[in-house]
């Protein structure tokens, strides 16, 4: 159909005494063929499964406050954190010049939902998986998360505050869709 | 144009061929059956190769729905596909009918009618391995009862039985049954290639200075095939998508539970019609091979000669004939009474009746 | 927070905007039904909710997410919602992304007879709305003679008549929030009505691509002949 469509398309040059039906039909006959064959490139797009899966809805009411919760995301490890109160307050006194990477309170975390830290579980160093989830695990000095690959520490909010390790870790890209759910993507 | 056609040799070829005044001025818009198939087999390998994406052997049930629930237009690609097969089957039997009427057959056509219908044996085989892999329960069984009746046989049939089917139909079957889809597939597409060349030999060409061109001629009768086409396809597509499929394929595969009714999509059954009256394994697939040769061997069988009279009552049984086909069909479809068993050897009577026995006495009575 | 646990609730705000449910029972006819027919998502959203609240506990839907729901009117807030509020085997919530949960009932307890899968009951049986509305009101006492198999129930609907299935629905089963009677018919139609969109979720789309795209071809079709009609004048 898309061939005779541009077969027709093509012989426009010649001289005929073709009118404009000729051209209607030609030009009919191409808006067939691709109304036709769209679906065929369409469905070649991510489809409804892969799109939910990348922009995933995750659960955070039921995180228990100083312990965070672990979910694979377009394969990252995603932490996501509920802090305490005293957790919060402490963050925000720290001087932010001092970091190894400087970011305030307000850049790790979003205004509305203070209390959820959202990471990237992985080192920025050696690419690691960070310990510190649960209350019980080690979390270093910083009472956040700690490196067990090279003893790089981080703060409950995820900035890097001792080395080797250079640079806090990453956030993902998410939104709250109401106070008990976020989605990432 | 003209220093286009220079530069680029392979188009000045194109346009030459499109545009040479030798085709008869009298076309039939049926001349375009052949045309409308390797459209609607391109059609088909375009959707074939989309589903092929996301089509998964070792869980094709649940793969088939995800299809049609998850993917974007992913109900209408397998619309597509479904009807597709369905229409491509409607052309190839009007075109074979259309060739047994005008009696299209003779020589100098016994190459292209052969072609014919080899390239129907080879797409009911494509058919068949596209309804299988729907896995559903209708194909299920349908697998099972045929890769358990080719492991049955002895001796070299057993042999390619057992490499086709690579044993008892298994998850895995399915896998390579996908694979065989898509190569013969590509061997219809073959098949069909050399019809067309066949064809371009033995079509009589226009005296000169009387032929038309294609371009724009025939193009434009070409459209209005299409558009015709297209206007049926869309009336099966969206509002009868599972015409002719078994309703019960709907069902996932049980192995415990054989379904019932029609367990094959329409285009399988008057050869499953005629597998079924014959009796065991061998006479079903013997039944089969049987219908399929001689139908090919008809340019032999018909007994007039190339110039002989067109006899009305040869007409007539060839329209008996496609009234015992269909009446195989749907006494295959529905073999719930009693005397369907005895329907169908009578039917399969009839059918090789026609063509062993009818056609040649007929023929060669009424070309006196 | 009251909201996570109050799917219903959730639905309630989502038919709210709707008008109340034409008669659709007598006679009994779906919107779904003909060749243009297309999904009636006041009373699939209805039939949701009776799903969820009676069929769920039995039957499961595997090929349905809570996602999918957005195609029947529900906000991703809502959506949200219904998920949260469904405890998955795990103990967890359901996401947005989960299967509807299947109640995972043990082959016993039905005497062998397990619920089927609900995604595509529509497609699987002849009849599709109009029987699964005639089985769900169709329980009966047993006539004289008739001998019941021991856990089944005697229903005129159900090839057979014995279904190992117990009358499950009653008037007011569920509440409708859009202020629909919930009688045991109206839950029944509406059920089936969602069970229709559950096994063809296309159908709507299919009707009205089909329509334009039958329209399109007849014009081009006509256009098509004169055309040729033209070209064939002319080179003669
Ligand atoms: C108490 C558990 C239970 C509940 C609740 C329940 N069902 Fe069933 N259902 C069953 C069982 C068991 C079967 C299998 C019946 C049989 O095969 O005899 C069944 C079978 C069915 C069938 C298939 C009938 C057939 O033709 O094979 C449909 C349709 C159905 N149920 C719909 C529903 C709907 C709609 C609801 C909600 C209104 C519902 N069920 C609620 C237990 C249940």
């Amino acid at each position: 159909m898309a061939e005779t469509a541009a077969t027709e398309a093509f012989g426009q040059g010649t001289e005929s005494r073709r009118g404009f039906l000729t051209i209607l039909t030609g030009a009919a006959s191409a808006v067939a063929a691709g109304a036709v064959l769209w679906p065929l490139v369409d469905a070649l797009n991510p489809d409804a499964q892969s799109e939910s899966r990348a922009r995933m809805v995750v659960n955070v009411a039921d995180i228990a406050e100083n312990t965070a919760k672990t979910v694979q995301w377009n394969g990252l490890p995603i932490y996501i954190r509920k802090l305490t109160a005293q957790q919060i307050a402490a963050a925000q006194a720290v001087v932010t010049d001092t970091l190894p990477d400087p970011a305030d309170f307000t850049a790790r975390v979003n205004a509305a939902y203070q209390n959820y830290v959202v990471v990237v579980g992985l080192n920025t160093g050696i690419t690691c998986a960070l310990e510190g989830n649960d209350p019980s695990d080690p979390r270093g000095d910083y009472d956040g998360w700690l490196c067990p690959c090279d003893g790089s520490q981080y703060d409950a909010l995820g900035r890097v505050r001792s080395g080797p390790a250079t640079k806090n870790l990453a956030i993902p890209r998410f939104t709250f869709i109401n106070a008990a759910q976020i989605r990432l993507g | 144009m003209t220093t286009e056609t220079k530069q680029i040799p392979c188009l000045g070829a194109l346009c030459a061929c499109l545009c040479a005044p030798v085709h008869k001025p009298e076309g039939k818009y049926l001349d375009t059956l052949p045309g409308l198939t390797a459209i609607l087999l391109a059609f088909l390998t375009l959707s074939g190769l989309v589903l092929a994406v996301y089509y998964d052997p070792w869980h094709a049930f649940a793969s088939v729905g995800f299809i049609g629930h998850e993917v974007n237009n992913g109900w209408l690609v397998q619309a597509y596909h479904a009807t597709g097969a369905t229409a491509l089957f409607g052309l190839v039997y009007l075109y074979l009918f259309r060739a047994m009427l005008t009696r299209g057959y003779r020589a100098p056509g016994e190459l292209v009618w052969g072609l014919g219908v080899k390239l129907m044996a080879v797409l009911l085989l494509v058919g068949w391995l596209g309804f299988v892999l729907t896995g559903g329960a209708a194909a299920y069984w349908s697998l099972f009862k045929a890769s358990n009746g080719a492991l049955a046989l002895s001796g070299a049939a057993g042999a390619i039985g057992g490499w086709f089917f690579g044993g008892p139909a298994g998850s895995g079957t399915l896998a390579r049954l996908e694979l065989f889809h898509a190569v013969l597939a590509v061997g219809a597409m073959a098949v069909l290639w050399l019809l067309f060349a066949a064809r371009r030999a033995v079509v009589p060409r226009a005296e000169p200075g009387q032929g038309v061109a294609f371009f724009p001629y025939y193009l434009a009768q070409y459209l209005v095939a299409l558009a015709v086409f297209a206007l049926i396809f869309s009336v099966l597509a969206f509002f009868t998508p599972h015409l002719g499929q078994p309703a019960v394929n709907a069902l996932p595969a049980d192995p415990l539970t054989l379904p019932l009714g029609t367990v094959l999509p329409w285009y399988l059954l008057p050869l499953a019609g005629i597998a079924q009256a014959l009796p065991g394994i061998w006479g079903g697939i013997l039944g089969v091979v049987g219908a399929l040769a001689v139908l090919a061997a008809l340019p032999w069988l018909d007994r007039s000669g190339p110039a002989g009279a067109k006899g009305g009552l040869y007409c007539v049984f060839t329209w008996v004939l496609a009234a015992d086909v269909i009446g195989l069909g749907i006494t295959a479809a529905a073999r719930n009474y009693p005397q369907a068993s005895l329907l169908l050897v009578l039917f399969t009577f009839w059918y090789f009746f026609h063509f062993l026995v009818l056609t040649p006495f007929v023929t060669a009575i009424e070309a006196k | 927070m009251r909201r996570f646990f109050a799917p219903l609730l959730a639905l309630g705000l989502a038919v709210a905007g709707n008008a109340r449910a034409e008669d659709t029972l007598s006679p009994l006819h779906f919107q779904s039904d003909g060749p243009l027919g297309s999904i009636d998502k006041a009373a699939a959203q209805r039939g949701f909710l009776v799903y969820q609240t009676v069929c769920a506990a039995c039957h499961s839907a595997n090929a349905l997410h809570y996602r999918d729901l957005e195609a029947l009117g529900l906000t991703p807030d809502q959506m949200a919602g219904v998920a949260a509020g469904v405890k998955l085997a795990d103990g967890s919530a359901a996401t947005l992304d989960s299967p509807f949960k299947d109640p995972a009932m043990p082959a016993s307890a039905f005497g062998g007879a397990l619920p089927p899968d609900l995604s595509s009951i529509a497609a699987q049986r002849p009849g599709g709305a109009q029987y699964i509305y005639a089985l769900l009101t169709g329980y009966a006492t047993a006539p004289d003679g008739v001998t019941m198999l021991p856990g089944h129930f005697y229903n005129k609907a159900f090839p057979g008549e014995q279904v190992a299935m117990p009358p499950v629905l009653r008037d007011n089963a569920v509440t409708y929030a859009d202020g629909t009677a919930a009688t045991q018919s109206q839950e029944a139609a509406d059920v089936a009505e969602f069970l229709t969109w559950a096994a063809d979720p296309n159908l709507s789309t299919r009707h009205q691509i089909g329509l334009r795209a039958v329209i399109f071809f007849a014009f081009l079709g006509i256009v098509a002949v004169i055309s040729k009609r033209r070209i064939w004048r002319e080179g003669r």
